[in-house]
């Protein structure tokens, strides 16, 4: 088991590189640079190419891209120019924001789908099977930022059941319940369209499950239903629905970048899409490579998982 | 226990006893505590150093924990003293002398003297001095001018400028000009942006990222306490998420209401504020190539464009039509004769015919949002709209608000016929010496992007910078906008109104004119 | 084709999604014939009209421009940036996924590499990336959102391509000196079309929100051009104050991705053959009953099982399986039965059918009963039927690596079987296993009770199932083919432990099979089945040695016997009838070398006492 994750976190260290270079070469094509948004409304050419000089920027592109690599390997991401902050405190601050709200969004997709696709198979073609899939359906259909709009129009703005954004109350809470009622829009908001895609794949896999000739022993021996779906059944279909949950775990980290923007959440997707608009070179840099090395993380996680549910994999 | 430590949690014990007996019965929304302002901010700022800012945003925060030797009088842009409690010119204009204010302390407990005034400015301005480093200072030029700053005694500072120079007390008193405690500078380097110390009404409490900046009230503060206890920033990036913050009771002010959400506000809930200021919104057009080189065609685009229904509809009352390029605020030096291009479809056409542009191609850049830009997609949209009536096909190309300041400030040509743009300065001299004269076209470091150039102008503008006579330079002023007027490089369109909505149990508060945000008075019933 | 668009109108969802697709193209496709007025002609004065007032259907927007021409407008420009993007990144995504798939080696593996790094990225910063890059604009957004699909086309097909590039009409293709282009466009690419096809008519709709969402960001179309997300962007100002400019272009767009997905689903289902059997549904905790006459719940009877004019059928559309044509079997304390016919002849329903384990939908027992000490089983309740499932009857398996779950250890499998029927402590239940382990003779029970299925030799397996279905001592073991996916020296100690436990326990064992050698070693009586029905019953001995029925006569001649010398085999000419087009009469008559025309006139009964014969010709007299 060791030595299958360390092989696993070695093979992840080309891609983590590729990964640079890509971030590296995209942020070198966008047209537009630092120096001009730092300098606001008063760039002049004669400053930019001043202020450009004073950041490194004048170099040749290969010599940045090692000064940032090797600066980067000693911890040191560098300094943001448009929040004037070293870039891993921002990318440290925002990336646990995000955490918690796609952390939350995670747990309710993996939850929720697998629950709502589990109810569905075993009552296929009953009325709940009928509401999962029409939910499912439009689950999958509404576009995050819409739902995030109304949401806040009637949640809070009308009703003010809930604080409208932020991650905590400004002035007293801070603690969980607080947290919690700030999560609760966003979260669900984010979370829709993956419980969608979960729900409907742990349904397809757990009627796959359910005709296999196991299930059938675990009836004759005369294990109880629940059991026998949410037992025998589920976790034979959980070998199928890992990757999915996978692939979600994706999929709710970067659809954060809508959820923050509306729900104001103090997350790193915010964070990037503020600092591609703004040419902010290293925070860009430093947050993307943060992020995939998230995911790629998260993809061994789920491959570690698979194993262990698995036994067949391990050996 | 230092500043920091009074944390969420502090303000959480603070407003959790003070809710104690009321907390069962109120909405599952705690609203704001009664001690504490709670701001909406339009962005996260970029730092609390004022010398590394150029943003309002910042400096809505910046001019509640920093003090300049001098600052605007309450609802004017007229000069008055604060650090320093008065100040001799020499005869020729080139030498200031400033008398401090005695026992003023920086909230880190340090003093305020000459030593510090000079501090401050040597490291804006020398590249030798030790903490040039912790730069850069975008707006240094405000003060290019000075050529030596002294510290006579510990109560006295001089500086001397190069030449006489009009607008020096008035940048003064602009965040540019705010005093920093040296001491701070010394301990925390750059990161001076996030440990600020002045000597302001408010001491900085703390910076949660992308939550919120709260201040606390400085109870030695020279010129009485403020009102507050504690004044809480929020940025809140989306113009709409702050509508609804402010509806659901989530903060106690905010600024830069969308005019679109105004009505929202005229409710006995709501006090909205309005304060027009030294801002213009317009239209550069590209006077070196294409249709608008011609002045005829500039007139056209003038006239044809529909003011009364931007201010009026599109920006719903908050700004009144531009008649020139200098904003009626600048009371003094704004021509009151000028009346606006009227709107008249007709007249442009003639005009457009005469010069032969029908049906002309343009390209017209807009941005997504910016300071002092108001709604810039819909009014560009609206003006697309407007200028296809009278036969121009125009397309928009929309950039973000740097990307689009990093296409426009090199100068437009070769790539747009007309790019949106507002200024907002504090004095009636830098937008038209930066964006009109010959010698401020890009090539030459200026901002005049559309390359208007007119001897007379560029003459008039010089004499008024340097002329020290009030009276003078009013003059000088008002003929330059009859003449710019009627070469009419720019489309004057709107001058803004700020606006600011405040929960209806916040009093005393004011906007300025200058656009700066002055809490120190600003309580809670 | 026409089983595809069958298949797709049977789909209710499916076709209410086509019917909303279908009235909306027709909307934008009749756009510019309809009398709206300008949807770029503002008109700031008549700004946030309310639906239905003057004269504006769905009200105006924030610079009073008719939202319902933008809508329609801004419809059109969506649905057709959502179908390019598809388009590109399907054929862009194809191309790369299917010379990755075909070369292999290290082609593959740096494309997938590359293919890795980029699904790294969070898709939508990396659209941002390209759009920053590009510069804003309606074309760009839709190069950035097909870009970023690439590498899920591309994988997508790559793993399909690999397994189509190792069969054998392409290696056949590249012997015969066919180039790698023609290969590729066609052998490969006709293959993978569908997939293809599938892949994109599912992500159309993710293409449309995702670019809606770049223009929601203010980085699609360029105003005062409309399409929906932009139109969302714009009028999020005024949320809160003219709520109807969101909602409209929001529903818009829940519209279209809904029913383009709903299509989309509907597609992919018609096209993929595993559903087209119609195959994918799930079995119920107990078999269907729907019987028309309710025997008496109780009856006198010797029998510790017996089986009454059993009848189980399966309805698959249309079509009538009679899988079980009324079969009556009685099992006596201590008796091993066995029940034999070639595969398709409902003996294996026939068994499930004891506990209602015959998968349903689409199996029903439609009449008879199954009585197990008098008592009637069929439409018990459920509660009844599973406290006596693993408990008084047992079931044993034909493939034990597929009957027992893969992903538990075979102890927690045998503890459970135990602990579903008596409170015992987790503890003695593992005793206990370890013990039944022992009997049935697994050397090393203490560890092996560790293993997982995959780590046990078949033999191991099957008799880890024998231990489970004694694990609560039942009356009556239900054996199904349990020893047909072994080998024969295995085959002989499985038989062997059977008879062993079954004189040593008293145990009555129902034995299916189509092996008359197994049952010669094991049953005292065996019965015959031939297409849904019992044909000839009688002692082992008897049967074997004195068939009646002309088919039980025919089906021993099949079986090579031992030490017998070399005998011909025969082969019985012709297939069994299929179950839902019973001939009339007798249903062996077609194959049968002795049928007269009176054999298919009318039903044949089943005659005799002890030994009977369903046959108007027997062999051999068993009256």
């Amino acid at each position: 088991m060791g030595g299958y994750i360390l092989k696993r976190l070695v093979s992840a260290v080309p891609v983590l590189l590729g990964i640079t270079v890509i971030v590296f070469a995209i942020m070198s094509l966008i047209p537009g640079d630092p120096a001009t948004a730092i300098l606001g409304s008063y760039a002049t050419p004669e400053n930019v190419e001043k202020l450009n000089r004073d950041l490194g920027l004048d170099k040749p592109l290969v010599q940045q891209y090692f000064i940032w690599i090797g600066n980067m390997l000693q911890g040191d991401f560098g300094r943001s120019f448009a929040l004037n902050r070293p870039v891993l405190d921002e990318v440290l601050d925002r990336f646990s924001a995000t955490l918690v709200l796609a952390g939350a969004a995670f747990i309710l997709c993996a939850v929720l789908g697998i629950i709502a696709g589990v109810i569905s198979a075993a009552r296929q073609y009953g009325w709940a099977d009928r509401a999962i899939t029409v939910a499912v359906i439009l689950g999958i259909s509404i576009p995050s930022f819409f739902l995030g709009m109304m949401m806040i129009l009637f949640f809070a703005v009308r009703l003010k059941w809930l604080p409208v954004s932020g991650m905590y109350a400004i002035y007293g809470g801070g603690d969980l319940p607080d947290l919690l009622r700030h999560l609760a829009m966003p979260a669900i908001a984010l979370s829709l369209v993956a419980t969608g895609v979960v729900a409907r794949l742990s349904r397809a896999a757990m009627l796959e499950v359910l005709r296999q000739d196991f299930i059938r022993t675990a009836r004759a021996k005369g294990v109880g239903e629940g059991r026998v779906i949410w037992g025998h059944a589920l976790r034979a279909a959980m070998v199928s629905i890992i990757p999915v949950l996978g692939i979600q775990a994706g999929f709710v980290l970067s659809g954060a970048v809508y959820i923050e923007i509306v729900f104001q959440w103090p997350g790193v997707g915010r964070m990037l899409v503020d600092a591609i608009l703004k040419r902010d070179l290293l925070l860009v840099q430093g947050g993307v490579v943060f992020v995939a090395a998230c995911y790629v993380f998260f993809n061994i996680v789920v491959d570690v998982a698979q194993s262990l549910l698995d036994p067949r994999i391990r050996t | 226990m230092s500043l920091s430590n009074v944390t969420r949690r502090g303000f959480g014990a603070l407003s959790a006893a003070l809710l104690a007996t009321s907390a069962l019965v109120l909405p599952a929304v705690a609203q704001t505590p009664p001690e504490a302002l709670v701001i909406g901010q339009i962005a996260e700022p970029k730092s609390l150093d004022p010398h590394a800012v150029t943003a309002v945003n910042d400096f809505r925060i910046l001019m509640n924990i920093y003090d300049g030797l001098v600052r605007y009088k309450p609802g004017t842009l007229e000069v008055e003293p604060s650090l320093a409690s008065g100040w001799e010119i020499s005869e020729d204009g080139t030498v200031y002398t400033f008398t401090l204010r005695e026992g003023v302390q920086f909230h880190d407990g340090t003093p305020f003297n000459a030593e510090a005034v000079v501090f401050n400015f040597e490291r804006m301005l020398n590249e030798d001095h030790p903490h040039h480093d912790t730069g850069p200072f975008p707006l240094s030029f405000f003060f290019s001018a000075v050529e030596e700053v002294e510290a006579l005694d510990a109560q006295t500072v001089r500086f001397t400028l190069n030449a006489p120079y009009a607008p020096f007390l008035s940048n003064l008193a602009y965040p540019t000009g705010l005093i920093v405690s040296p001491a701070a500078v010394e301990t925390h380097g750059a990161d001076v942006g996030r440990n600020p110390s002045g000597t302001g009404p408010f001491k900085f409490a703390e910076w949660r990222s992308n939550e919120a900046v709260v201040v606390t009230r400085n109870p030695d503060y020279w010129d009485g306490t403020a009102a507050s206890e504690a004044l809480i920033f929020r940025p809140i990036t989306d113009a709409n998420t702050r509508v609804a913050e402010m509806l659901a009771g989530g903060i106690d002010m905010m600024v830069e209401v969308p005019p679109t959400a105004l009505s929202q506000f005229r409710t006995d809930d709501f006090k909205v504020a309005e304060q027009a200021g030294p801002h213009v919104w317009f239209l550069i057009l590209n006077a070196k190539e294409g249709p608008f080189a011609d002045k005829r065609v500039r007139q056209a685009a003038n006239y044809a464009i529909n003011k009364s229904a931007l201010v009026n509809d599109v920006l719903e009352g908050t700004a009144e039509i531009a008649a020139g390029p200098t904003p009626p605020a600048f009371a003094w030096a704004y021509n009151e004769e000028l009346e606006p291009y009227p709107y008249d479809p007709d007249k442009a056409r003639e005009l457009i015919a005469e010069a032969g542009a029908e049906g002309a191609e343009l390209t017209f850049y807009v941005t997504e949002g910016g300071s002092g830009m108001l709604e810039p997609i819909s009014m560009g949209t609206a003006i697309q709209a407007d200028l296809a009536a009278v036969g121009f096909d125009v397309e928009i190309e929309t950039y973000e608000w740097n990307t689009f300041l990093g296409r426009v400030n090199p100068g437009l040509e070769g790539k747009a016929d007309m790019a949106e743009m507002a200024w907002m300065t504090n004095d009636p001299d830098t937008l038209p010496f930066l964006a009109l004269r010959t010698d401020a076209w890009p090539d030459k470091g200026g901002f005049n992007s559309g390359y208007y150039s007119n001897p007379k102008v560029d003459e008039l503008l010089e004499a008024a910078r340097a002329s020290t006579d009030q009276a003078e330079r009013a003059k000088l002023y008002q003929e330059m906008q009859t003449i710019v007027q009627e070469d009419a490089p720019w489309v004057f369109v709107a001058n803004w109104k700020q606006n600011a909505v405040t929960a209806a149990n916040v009093q005393n508060f004011q906007l300025e004119p200058s656009f700066f945000l002055l809490l120190k008075d600003v309580g809670k019933e | 084709m026409s089983t595809f668009i069958k298949l797709l109108a049977r789909n209710r969802l499916a076709i209410f999604g086509a019917a909303v697709l279908g009235v909306i193209i027709l909307l934008i496709v009749v756009t510019p014939l309809l009398p709206l007025p300008d949807p770029d002609a503002t008109a700031t004065a008549d700004r946030f009209k309310r639906p239905f007032s003057d004269g504006f259907i769905l009200g105006t927007d924030h610079l009073g421009r008719d939202l319902l021409s933008r809508l329609l407008w801004g419809t059109q420009l969506s649905l057709a940036v959502g179908l390019a993007a598809a388009l590109i990144a399907g054929t862009v995504g194809a191309a790369i996924g299917i010379v990755a798939g075909y070369f292999g080696g290290r082609i593959d593996n740096v494309i997938m590499r590359a293919i890795d790094m980029l699904m790294a990225f969070p898709y939508i910063l990396l659209a941002l990336a390209i759009v920053a890059a590009l510069g804003p604009g309606l074309l760009n957004a839709l190069y950035a959102v097909a870009a970023v699909n690439i590498p899920f086309f591309a994988r997508n097909v790559r793993g399909v391509t690999v397994s189509i590039a190792h069969k054998e009409f392409v290696d056949a293709a590249r012997l015969s000196g066919m180039g790698h282009i023609r290969i590729l466009t066609t052998e490969i690419l006709p293959n993978v079309l569908p997939v293809v096809i599938i892949a994109m008519s599912t992500t159309i709709g993710w293409m449309i929100l995702e670019t809606a969402g770049l223009s929601f960001l203010g980085l699609g179309s360029q105003p005062p051009q409309a399409d929906l997300g932009s139109m969302l962007g714009e009028a999020r100002a005024a949320l809160i104050t003219a709520p109807h400019t969101s909602i409209v272009p929001g529903m818009m767009i829940l519209l279209i991705v809904m029913s383009v997905n709903l299509l989309g689903d509907g597609v992919r289902d018609a096209l993929d053959p595993r559903l087209r059997s119609g195959a994918l549904s799930r079995p119920m905790a107990a078999t269907l009953v729907r019987r028309d006459e309710t025997p008496p719940e109780e009856a006198e009877t010797e029998a510790v099982l017996s089986l009454e004019n059993l009848q189980t059928r399966f309805e698959v559309g249309s079509r009538i399986y009679r899988a079980v044509g009324g079969v009556s079997l009685a099992i006596n304390p201590g008796e091993c039965v066995g029940l034999i016919g070639e595969s398709g002849s409902g003996k294996s329903v026939t068994a499930l059918s004891v506990m209602g384990l015959v998968a349903s939908p689409p199996g029903i027992i439609t009449g008879g009963a199954v009585r197990l000490n008098g008592q009637d089983l069929i439409g018990a309740p459920y509660r009844r039927l599973r406290a006596l499932r693993g408990d008084r009857v047992a079931y044993i398996f034909q493939d034990p690596l597929s009957t027992l779950h893969p992903l538990y250890r075979v102890g927690d499998q045998l503890t459970e079987a135990i602990r579903v029927h008596h409170r015992i402590s987790r503890d003695a239940a593992h005793e206990r296993a370890v013990k039944l382990l022992e009997d049935v003779r697994i050397p090393n029970a203490r560890a092996r009770i560790r293993s997982y299925p995959h780590e046990l030799s078949g033999g191991m397996r099957q008799r880890v199932a024998i231990a489970m279905a004694l694990a609560n001592e039942p009356e009556v073991i239900i054996a199904d083919e349990p020893t047909t996916a072994l080998d024969v020296t295995v085959q002989a100690q499985i038989l062997k432990l059977l008879d062993d436990l079954r004189r040593d326990r008293g145990v009555s064992i129902l034995f299916i099979t189509h092996d008359f050698g197994v049952v010669g070693q094991l049953c005292d009586r065996v019965a015959v089945m031939y297409a849904g029905r019992i044909v000839e019953e009688g002692t082992t001995a008897e049967v074997l040695d004195a068939p009646a029925h002309p088919y039980t006569k025919r089906l021993i001649a099949c079986v090579p016997e031992l030490g017998a010398g070399r005998r011909e085999l025969h082969a019985i000419p012709g297939l069994p009838p299929a179950v839902d087009q019973l001939p009339h009469g007798c249903a062996f008559a077609p194959r049968c070398h002795k049928a007269t025309g009176l054999c298919a006139t009318s039903e044949i009964e089943l005659t005799g006492t002890g030994r009977k014969v369903r046959c108007i010709l027997p062999e051999e007299d068993v009256a």
